[in-house]
C-alpha cells in the first residue's frame, strides 16, 4: 500500500520537473583546494543573485543550472575564501574552481561538526558531516585520534562502554551500521576489544552519518551509515604528516603520480604497546611472551585521464595480532591474528554536464582466528567474509529544483561463519571443514530530489534488494537432543533460499522562513547479515552470519520528524527530533551458546531471534562560528527487545538501552598557537545481567540469573581535555635584493597536543563480577560484587608534523 | 580437555583496570527447589535438596545450612518398582562416622557437624544402579512435585592411564598431570565426566583426597572425537573453596590416584558443562551469562545416571 502511494508520487512529479528544465544553460565541473588538489565534498556553489544554487557531490561535482545573461558564479566552503566570478551565460559551460585556503588560522577552526550543509535547507534528517582536521584538537584516550569516538558524541549514538570505539544508533545493533570506506564495506570497525577503531584519521577527508532517514542509494543496513572518503592526494606538490604518540606512530606521505593530473598517499600507524612493555616484564612473570600490535595501512591514488572521466584506486589493510602465553600449570598459550582488508577502484566518468556516473568494484574481506595451544592440544577457530561487489550510480541534474539518482549494485558474499579445529598430537579430531555460505546480492534504486515549492522539497526514493543462498553447503541433520547425525551435499549454484524486498524511503523539508525547517522521514529497509556475539566487548567470536532458511533478514523501518533552526545568523543550529524505529527478525546467540560448539553443527544451530523497537528524542545545539565552537547533545530514548528464548519471552532492554545520553564537546581557540578542547558525557548505566539467586553443586557456588540486562550499573561520565600548541607557522624572509622583510609560511610546521583522559578520575564501570571466598563450611564464605573500571585518570602527550 | 580463554583475558586487562567492591541492589524472587542427585553403576542412589537463597543472603554456617531442605519425600521408579529413598540426617549420625559420610556425600564435615543436613539414599542395597537402566526420579518437597529420568549408559572404560612430568618451571621434576587414552565407540551422543582422588597420605598421614574431586570442565562429549582413539590429561581438581596448596593443580610423583571415569547421557553432559562455565564466569564482559542446563522438571540441579569405571595410578614420571 505505502509504495502504491510512492510511485505514484514519483511519477507525478517527474513529468513537470522535465518541462521546467527548459530554457536554462547549466555551469557544471569541480571545486577542489588550490594548494592540495584534494577536490572539496559539499561545498556550496550558487548564483549570486538568486542565491540558488547545489553543493558538490562526494567527487566534488556541482551542476548548476542558470539562466542566460550575465550571473555571479560564488562558492563558499568554511576555511576556504569565498570565490566570485562573473559569467555571460550564454551556452553550457564548466567552470573548475581552486579554492583558496583561508589564511587566518582562526578561521580555519570554525567548524567541529556538521561543515557546510545548511541545517535547514536539505530534506536529509540525522545527518552530520565530520571535519576531520577538527578532530585533532579533542581530546583523545591516550592521544589516539578516533573518528567513531567522535561519532559517539552525537545525539542518538551510544557507545557501548569504556574505551569502546562500537557505536549504536537510535537502538539499532553494531551490525546494523553501514561502514563504508571508499564504497568499500568494512565489516568490523574495530581493533581488538573495540578501544580503537581502524580508521587512521590521516588519511581520511570526510565522514558522513546518517541515522535516519537513509536515502535510497545506501543499502543492506537498517540503523545508520557512515561513509568515509579517504584524501585523494596532493596533487601539487609532495607532502608528509604525521605523528608520535604514547602508544602508537603514524606516517602520511602524499604527493602528485603527474602534477595537477594524478596523485597518491600512502598512510600508515602502527601501536607499540608491544615494544614498549617487553623491557618490563620479566621472563618468569604470567605474561612473559605475551604482547599485542595493530598496524593500519591506507593508500589511494587516483588520475584524470580527461576533462571527463577520472579513476581511482584505493585500499586499506589491517591487522590486529595478540600473543598470550602464560607460566602457570595448564596455562594455555594463544595468538590470535584478525584483521579488515578493502579495496576499490572507481571511475568517474561526465556524460554530459548534466549526469554523473560512478562505477566502483570493491573488494572486502574481513577475516579473523584464534590459536590456542595447550600441551600437545591445538585448537583452532576460524571466520571470515569476502565480498566482491560492482556498483554504479548516475546523478542526473535535471534542473535547479531537481536530480534523479538511479544504479545498481550487485555484491558476491563468501562467508565463512565459524571453523574449530582441535588437534591432540598426532590425532586430529574429526570436525568438518564447515561449509562455506556464497550468497549473491543485488540491488536497484531511484531516488529523487526536488524542491515541489519554494518551501517543501521532497526526497522519494525505491529500493529493490534481493539475497540467494545458493550451493554448494552442507546442510547438518540432526536427532531430537539436537546431536548431529548426518549431512546432506546441496550442489554447486543450487538456490536455497531466496528474500526479496522493495524498500521506500521518503524524507521532506518544509521550510517555514529562512531560519527554520520542519522535516519528517519514513524509511524501511532489510538487511541480509547479522552479527552473533558471545559477549558485549568485540572480541574475536563474534560471528557475520548471512540470511538463509533460517534466518530471516533484519527488517528495520524508521519514522522521524524533527523541527531545525539557525540563530543568530547561522551562529547557532538546533534541531529537535523524535523518531520511532521497529526491528523484525533480530538474532542473538541462545543462552549457553558457546563458539567451540559451531562445529560439525548447522551455523544457525546455535541462535534464537527475536524482534524490537527503539523510539526517542534528541536534542542538538550548535555553536558553528566563533572562538568557541562546539555542540551540547542529548537523546531520551529507550530500546526494548523481545526473544520467545530469551527470558522467557518477556520484554528486556537492550544492551545498550540508555534513557539519558548528554554530550558536551567545546573547542576554544585562544591564539594562532594554543587551541583547547574539551569534552563530557553522561549516560544512563548499562543494562547488564546479574545473577540475583546463589545455590551450592558439588560445593560450588552457583548463580542463577533471572532477568536478562535486568540491572542497571551506575551512569557513566567523563571529563576530557585537550590543549594543542602550534609551533610557529610563520617565518620572516628578507628579499636579498630590496631588503624587504617578509612573512612566509614555514615548510616544516609541528604542534603538541596534551591531553588528560578521565579529568576527574571518575571509576565508570566497564563490568561486574560476582566473587566469593572463604569457606561456606567453616562459616567465613563472602560473596561480594565488584565493579572493574578501565581507564582511570590518564594523560597523553601527541607530537604532530607536517610538512 | 577444554580450554578457557577467558580468565586469561580478564587478567590480561587488569593489569590497566581496577576494582572495587559495590553493592547492588537485587531483586528477591521466590526460592526454588535444587536436586543434586546421581546413580553410579552398583551403587545405591544419592539425593541432595536445597534451596536457592538470594546472592547477598547471608553467608553463615546456619544460613547456609539453612537451604537444604530436610522434609521431602523421594522416590524412584527403575521401570519395575517404585522405591521410597531413606532419608539420613547427620544429627543422627555418630561422630566417628560424619568423615566418612561427608566424604561419600560431598559436604563438609564441619557443616555435617555443626548443622542437621540430610541425605536421601536406599541403605539396604536393594536400589543399585545398573546400566542400561532407566531411573525416574520424583521429589515431593514444600508444595512442589520435581521430576526427572536419567539412564545410566554402558560404561565406556580407558584404554590406559599414566602420569607425566608438567615441566611447567624449569627443574621440576616432581608435579604433572594424569592422561588417559579414550576409544570413543562409533556412535554419536558418548559424554564423559573425570573424577580423581589421591588415596595416600600426606606428611601429617591425613588421606590427600577425601573423596573424588572433578576439575574444572571435567565433562566432555564426543562431537568432535565420534568413533576415534585419542589421549588427552586433566589437572588435578580440588576441594571447593579450599586453601592454599603448593600442589594445586598437579599430582605429584609418589602420588597414588584412583581415577573415576564416568559415561552419561547428553542431557547429564549438558548441565555439567553449563555448570562449569557458570562457575568460571560469574558476570564478565567476555561471556554470555547463562544458566545452568538442568533436566529436573519443577526446579533446578541434576538427576544424573553416571556408568563408572575405576582405575588406579601409581604417578611415576
Amino acid at each position: 500500500m505505502r509504495t502504491h502511494i510512492l510511485l505514484i508520487l514519483l511519477s507525478s512529479f517527474l513529468s513537470p520537473v522535465i518541462l521546467s528544465a527548459q530554457g536554462t544553460f547549466t555551469i557544471s565541473g569541480f571545486v577542489k583546494d588550490g594548494s592540495t588538489g584534494e577536490t572539496l565534498i559539499g561545498a556550496n556553489v550558487y548564483v549570486k543573485e538568486t542565491m540558488k544554487g547545489s553543493s558538490t557531490n562526494t567527487y566534488g561535482y556541482f551542476v548548476l543550472n542558470v539562466g542566460s545573461g550575465s550571473q555571479t558564479i560564488a562558492m563558499s566552503f568554511i576555511g576556504y575564501e569565498e570565490f566570485t566570478q562573473v559569467i555571460d551565460v550564454s551556452a553550457d559551460m564548466k567552470l573548475n574552481i581552486e579554492a583558496r585556503p583561508k589564511v587566518i588560522q582562526a578561521k580555519e577552526f570554525e567548524v567541529v561538526g556538521d561543515r557546510t550543509k545548511d541545517n535547514t535547507e536539505g530534506t536529509q534528517m540525522g545527518t552530520v558531516e565530520l571535519d576531520v582536521q577538527r578532530l585533532n584538537t579533542l581530546p583523545a584516550l591516550l592521544g589516539e585520534v578516533d573518528i567513531l569516538k567522535t561519532i559517539q558524541f552525537l545525539p542518538g549514538v551510544k557507545s557501548n562502554g569504556e574505551g569502546n570505539s562500537g557505536f549504536y544508533v537510535r537502538g539499532g545493533g553494531p551490525d546494523q551500521n553501514l561502514i563504508l570506506l571508499d564504497d568499500a564495506v568494512v565489516y568490523n570497525a574495530s581493533h581488538l576489544f573495540g578501544f580503537f577503531s581502524v580508521f587512521n584519521a590521516d588519511a581520511v577527508k570526510n565522514i558522513e552519518l546518517i541515522k535516519g532517514g537513509m536515502p535510497a542509494n545506501y543499502g543492506g543496513r537498517i540503523s545508520s551509515v557512515l561513509d568515509i572518503t579517504m584524501k585523494e592526494g596532493n596533487d601539487k606538490g609532495f607532502h608528509g604528516q604525521g605523528g608520535i604518540g604514547l602508544i602508537s606512530s603514524r606516517l602520511t606521505l602524499e604527493g602528485p603520480i603527474v602534477k595537477d593530473k594524478g596523485s597518491f598517499i600512502v598512510s600508515g600507524r602502527r601501536t607499540y604497546i608491544d615494544v614498549l612493555t617487553k623491557p618490563f616484564i620479566s621472563d618468569t612473570s604470567a605474561f612473559s611472551g605475551s604482547g599485542y600490535y595493530f598496524y593500519d595501512l591506507n593508500a589511494k591514488a587516483n588520475y584524470r585521464i580527461s576533462d571527463r572521466d577520472r579513476v581511482y584506486l584505493s585500499g586499506y589493510f589491517g591487522r590486529d595480532v595478540f600473543d598470550f602465553s602464560g607460566s602457570d600449570p595448564g596455562d594455555p598459550q594463544f595468538r590470535i591474528p584478525w584483521g579488515n582488508a578493502t579495496l576499490s577502484a572507481r571511475w568517474n566518468h561526465i556524460f554530459g554536464p548534466k549526469l554523473f556516473m560512478n562505477t566502483t568494484a570493491t573488494f572486502s574481506d574481513y577475516s579473523f582466528s584464534f590459536n590456542a595451544e595447550q600441551d600437545q592440544f591445538a585448537f583452532e577457530l576460524f571466520s571470515g567474509i569476502k565480498d566482491y561487489s560492482l556498483k554504479s550510480d548516475l546523478t542526473h541534474y535535471l534542473s535547479a529544483r531537481h536530480s534523479l539518482k538511479y544504479g545498481g549494485q550487485y555484491t558476491y558474499h563468501s562467508y565463512t561463519t565459524s571453523t574449530v579445529n582441535v588437534s591432540s598430537g598426532d590425532t586430529d579430531f574429526n570436525i568438518d571443514t564447515p561449509p562455506k555460505l556464497y550468497a549473491h546480492e543485488t540491488a536497484l534504486y531511484v531516488m529523487d530530489d526536488f524542491d515541489l515549492t519554494d518551501q517543501l522539497r521532497i526526497n522519494a526514493g525505491l529500493r529493490l534488494t534481493t539475497f540467494n543462498h545458493v550451493g554448494p553447503y552442507t546442510r547438518y541433520l540432526t536427532d531430537d537432543q539436537a546431536r548431529t547425525i548426518d549431512k546432506e551435499e546441496i550442489a554447486d549454484g543450487k538456490n536455497i533460499s531466496g528474500y526479496a524486498a522493495l524498500e521506500p524511503r521518503l524524507s521532506m523539508r518544509y521550510r517555514m522562513d529562512g531560519r527554520s525547517s520542519i522535516k519528517a522521514s519514513f524509511n524501511r529497509g532489510q538487511q541480509y547479515v547479522h552479527l552473533a556475539s558471545f559477549s558485549s566487548v568485540a572480541l574475536p567470536t563474534d560471528v557475520w552470519i548471512p540470511s538463509s532458511e533460517n534466518v530471516k533478514p533484519q527488517i528495520g523501518t524508521q519514522y522521524a520528524i524533527g523541527y531545525f533552526r539557525d540563530l543568530k545568523d547561522r551562529m547557532f543550529e538546533t534541531s529537535v527530533e523524535a523518531y520511532y524505529k521497529d526491528f523484525q527478525n533480530l538474532i542473538e546467540y541462545a543462552e549457553g551458546a558457546e563458539p567451540q560448539n559451531n562445529g560439525n553443527a548447522n551455523y544457525d544451530a546455535q541462535l534464537v531471534f527475536g524482534d524490537g523497537y527503539s523510539y526517542g528524542a534528541e536534542l542538538f545545539l550548535k555553536k558553528v562560528t566563533g572562538k568557541v565552537n562546539g555542540w551540547v547533545g542529548y537523546t531520551w530514548s529507550k530500546t526494548m527487545r523481545t526473544f520467545p528464548d530469551i527470558n522467557q519471552g518477556r520484554e528486556f532492554p537492550s544492551r545498550w538501552d540508555r534513557r539519558h545520553d548528554l554530550s558536551v564537546v567545546l573547542s576554544y581557540d585562544r591564539s594562532e598557537r594554543w587551541s583547547f578542547g574539551a569534552t563530557f558525557v553522561y549516560a544512563t548505566g548499562q543494562a547488564v545481567t546479574l545473577p540475583v539467586n546463589r545455590y551450592f553443586i558439588e560445593g560450588e557456588l552457583v548463580s542463577e540469573y533471572t532477568e536478562r540486562n535486568g540491572y542497571r550499573m551506575v551512569p557513566y561520565h567523563r571529563l576530557d581535555l585537550a590543549a594543542t600548541l602550534n609551533n610557529k607557522r610563520t617565518k620572516e624572509k628578507k628579499d636579498p635584493v630590496t631588503g624587504t622583510i617578509t612573512t612566509v609560511n614555514k615548510r616544516w610546521k609541528s604542534s603538541w597536543t596534551f591531553g588528560i583522559y578521565n579529568v576527574y578520575n571518575r571509576a565508570n564501570p566497564y563490568f561486574i563480577y560476582f566473587g566469593a571466598e572463604g569457606n561456606p563450611a567453616a562459616g567465613d564464605l563472602r560473596v561480594t560484587a565488584n565493579q572493574v573500571s578501565l581507564f582511570t585518570i590518564l594523560p597523553s602527550v601527541t607530537w604532530n608534523f607536517k610538512f | 580437555m577444554k580450554k578457557q580463554l577467558l580468565p586469561y583475558l580478564v587478567a590480561v586487562l587488569t593489569l590497566i583496570a581496577c576494582e572495587k567492591e559495590i553493592t547492588v541492589d537485587l531483586p528477591r524472587t521466590d526460592p526454588k527447589i535444587v536436586v543434586e542427585g546421581t546413580i553410579e553403576t552398583g551403587r545405591p542412589p544419592l539425593v541432595l535438596l536445597t534451596r536457592t537463597q538470594n546472592y547477598f543472603d547471608p553467608t553463615s554456617i546456619e544460613s547456609i545450612a539453612g537451604s537444604y531442605i530436610s522434609d521431602a519425600v523421594v522416590t524412584i521408579y527403575d521401570g519395575n518398582n517404585t522405591i521410597t529413598l531413606d532419608r539420613i540426617c547427620s544429627s543422627s549420625i555418630p561422630d566417628d562416622q560424619l568423615e566418612a559420610v561427608a566424604a561419600a556425600v560431598g559436604i563438609d564435615v564441619n557443616l555435617l557437624r555443626q548443622a542437621n543436613i540430610c541425605a536421601w539414599t536406599k541403605l539396604d542395597n536393594t536400589l543399585l544402579g545398573q546400566e542400561g537402566r532407566t531411573y525416574r526420579l520424583d521429589v515431593q518437597a514444600e508444595g512442589n512435585t520435581l521430576t526427572s529420568t536419567t539412564t545410566i549408559p554402558g560404561a565406556v572404560a580407558l584404554d590406559s592411564l599414566w602420569f607425566k612430568l608438567a615441566q611447567n618451571n624449569p627443574g621440576d621434576d616432581t608435579l604433572g598431570f594424569l592422561w588417559g587414552t579414550l576409544s570413543d565407540p562409533d556412535t554419536i551422543g558418548n559424554a564423559y565426566r573425570w573424577f580423581a582422588q589421591r588415596i595416600n597420605r600426606d606428611a601429617d598421614g591425613v588421606p590427600k583426597d577425601s573423596r573424588f574431586l572433578a576439575p574444572s570442565f571435567s565433562a566432555f562429549e564426543d562431537r568432535y572425537v565420534n568413533g576415534l582413539t585419542f589421549d588427552f590429561s586433566y589437572n588435578r581438581g580440588s576441594e571447593p573453596f579450599g586453601g592454599d596448596d603448593p600442589e594445586a593443580g598437579y599430582y605429584k610423583v609418589g602420588d597414588t590416584v584412583v581415577v573415576k571415569f564416568a559415561s552419561m547421557g547428553t542431557a547429564e553432559y549438558r548441565f555439567y558443562n553449563s555448570f562449569a562455565n557458570n562457575v568460571a564466569t560469574q558476570g564478565d564482559v567476555f561471556s554470555n551469562p547463562a544458566n545452568v542446563r538442568s533436566n529436573i522438571e519443577g526446579g533446578l540441579g541434576i538427576w544424573a545416571g553416571l556408568g563408572v569405571r575405576l582405575d588406579t595410578v601409581i604417578c611415576v614420571p
